[in-house]
């Protein structure tokens, strides 16, 4: 903080964060499931089904989408197990894949930049990583790629940002 | 000295008997041992004679074909504050204390260039501090700065910070006045956990986290802007958010580990007016390729897309509703060609995908696709059927350390399921939970939410 007094110079402070992206953020050991909902019964009424299973269990969850045909969401890793049991055992066919990686390019107000998002499928087609799933908040874009493809397409979204290798940080859970 | 940073906004300054309600808070801080610095916006809001909006009305009347420069802009849009400031001083005066207005320039402000949305740069405190310990009480110009000379011959240009600039200018002048903190006075008690007007429970909260105030300005209450807490969250200021129009103690912003939040939830909030469109991609080998010349297209033009979502044979996505007419237009008949590399079992070379939006919306398709028939012998011409739901809203559920928690999805869908209210889409990041709601059921939805998970 600033102690300028009357004599001072000026301040010289950097007030506002640098626009544009300025970190990416890996969380790994990240599972994807693709729950299918039968045509025949109410779409809603399946998909809090779903839901409930997985919260009777304890699982958090993640990056939820809704498709027509199915409900798509991320978890943790280590609760792969247990969500593909106890959604099969609430009736429902899954296909789940695990050892995926949650890529976060983070920005300020990333709502308000055009063009973030081509930059970062063309960064990751680049790398030959397929893009699993993307979510999106104000701050940050986040790719679901596989877990090998996590170091290339790290580097190839540095390029693409014009980013330090000090703005890449990395977690092991999933949980938000 | 214990420097206090108070910002009024526009309808706290708007006619005699506000801003003498605001004097009175100015007064008070000063009575007790404070050194006030006051920040205020333009007065009044949009309609208003001096109000931002009016004026720049005046500048694009004079050619509606002809955009005003941005540099011109900034000068005009920083009279509202100028004579807000002065208008202020002189309320000040009246009750005998020395009040000083500054513009932004005078208060020490120096932006980078970008008019309509520049950044602050530097801030020179010196002159306010000399203001200071003479007694004034400084009147500062929000959303305004100037740029540094480019050489001697110059003085710099008048610029505006853009989106919240007065809170912007409160909480930077804060930090360049090390003040003990920043107080943001509106028309509200203080942060408040659903919009006031639609849930009469609502209550005020006694403290939040930067991030919290941050996440909630963002998913569209307007309390505090982004930048200003951003600003003080960096410099670990205290910032407060108070009524110019009651006594109640508002809300304290401040860092995680001083507020003592670890899990909560924080508020419900809804903001925007969307469009979300659908593009049917069939083959999961070209759908990359041709999902990022759509990306490659809207950026382009500027359009901002979110909620981004895959399906083995669609692509979602959300833009402003302001934007649609652009998105449409630049869709609609669009060709993305993908190359085989070499002729399939039917001999051809490519497939061109072509966008088609329902009847009516497909003016440039219709005219588009008859011209491909010429090489249909050697090109696969694949239609992408494009759907649009238009007029919906993000109601979203913010909260703190609380996303992780298994349940809290399935008690949102719960509550808008059980009361007929459609989700077309949902997004998530760490600190909020959206979904993309019919903007008629905006309302309903913040209501039963609010409900659900702040009065159950």
């Amino acid at each position: 903080m600033a102690q300028a007094g009357p004599n001072n110079q000026a301040s010289n402070l950097s007030f506002e964060r640098v626009r544009g992206v300025n970190n990416i953020i890996i969380t790994y050991n990240v599972a994807h499931a693709v729950i299918n909902l039968e045509a025949d019964s109410s779409r809603f009424e399946r998909i809090l089904a779903a839901l409930r299973s997985l919260a009777n269990s304890d699982i958090p969850i993640f990056l939820l989408k809704l498709h027509s045909s199915a409900l798509t969401l991320a978890m943790d890793g280590v609760d792969a197990d247990r969500a593909q049991k106890a959604l099969e055992a609430s009736g429902f066919k899954i296909d789940l894949r695990a050892d995926l990686a949650v890529v976060a390019v983070q920005a300020d107000s990333m709502r308000d930049l055009s063009g973030v998002m081509v930059q970062i499928a063309d960064a990751l087609f680049a790398a030959g990583a397929r893009l699993f799933e993307t979510g999106d908040s104000h701050n940050s874009v986040q790719a679901l790629i596989e877990g090998i493809k996590v170091e290339s397409a790290v580097q190839s979204l540095l390029k693409t940002f014009a980013l330090e290798a000090s703005a890449v940080c990395s977690s092991q859970a999933a949980a938000q | 000295m214990n420097i206090l940073v108070q910002k009024f906004g526009g309808t706290s300054v708007d006619r005699a008997e506000h801003r003498d309600l605001a004097a009175r808070k100015v007064i008070k801080a000063f009575e007790a041992g404070y050194a006030p610095v006051v920040v205020v916006s333009a007065i009044g809001r949009s309609g208003a004679p001096y109000a931002t909006d009016t004026l720049v009305k005046v500048l694009r009347d004079i050619d509606a074909q002809t955009a005003p420069a941005p540099r011109e802009m900034d000068l005009m849009m920083a009279c509202g504050e100028i004579i807000s400031t002065a208008v202020f001083a002189q309320t000040l005066q009246t009750y005998g204390f020395k009040a000083i207005a500054l513009s932004g320039g005078q208060a020490g402000i120096v932006t980078d260039s970008e008019h309509g949305n520049a950044r602050i740069l530097e801030i020179r405190p010196q002159y306010i501090h000399m203001l200071l310990e003479q007694g004034f009480i400084p009147v500062v110009c929000g959303f305004q700065g100037v740029t540094q000379p480019e050489n001697a011959s110059e003085h710099g240009a008048i610029t505006t910070l853009g989106r919240g600039g007065s809170d912007t200018t409160a909480s930077a002048l804060g930090a360049a006045l090390g003040a003990v903190a920043v107080e943001i006075y509106t028309d509200v008690d203080g942060v408040k956990t659903a919009d006031p007007d639609i849930v009469k429970t609502a209550r005020t909260l006694d403290v939040c986290t930067y991030e919290e105030v941050a996440e909630i300005a963002h998913q569209g209450a307007k309390v505090v802007h982004p930048r200003a807490a951003e600003i003080a969250m960096d410099r670990n200021i205290p910032l407060w958010v108070k009524s110019t129009f009651s006594d109640h103690p508002g809300t304290r912003i401040t860092s995680e580990a001083t507020a003592g939040i670890k899990r909560r939830l924080t508020g419900i909030t809804h903001t925007g007016k969307i469009v979300y469109i659908r593009l049917e991609i069939e083959n999961a080998e070209h759908k990359p390729i041709v999902e990022r010349e759509v990306y490659r297209m809207m950026a382009r033009a500027n359009v901002n897309i979110f909620l981004v979502t895959f399906s083995p044979s669609a692509l979602s996505f959300a833009v402003p509703r302001t934007l649609f007419p652009i998105a449409r237009d630049l869709l609609d008949g669009m060709v993305v060609p993908v190359e085989y590399g070499e002729k399939d079992p039917s001999g051809k070379l490519a497939a061109y995908y072509i966008f088609k939006f329902s009847d009516g919306l497909d003016l440039a398709y219709s005219v588009q696709r008859p011209l491909l028939r010429a090489v249909e012998s050697r090109v696969e011409v694949v239609d992408v059927p494009a759907s649009v739901t238009e007029n919906c809203t993000m109601v979203s559920v913010i909260a703190s350390h609380f996303l992780g928690v298994p349940g809290i999805a399935l008690r949102i869908f719960e509550t808008l399921v059980k009361a007929g209210i459609a989700i077309h889409q949902t997004a998530d990041s760490g600190m909020s939970v959206s979904c993309l709601v019919p903007e008629s059921e905006a309302d309903r939805a913040v209501l039963l939410l609010h409900r659900t998970l702040f009065e159950d």
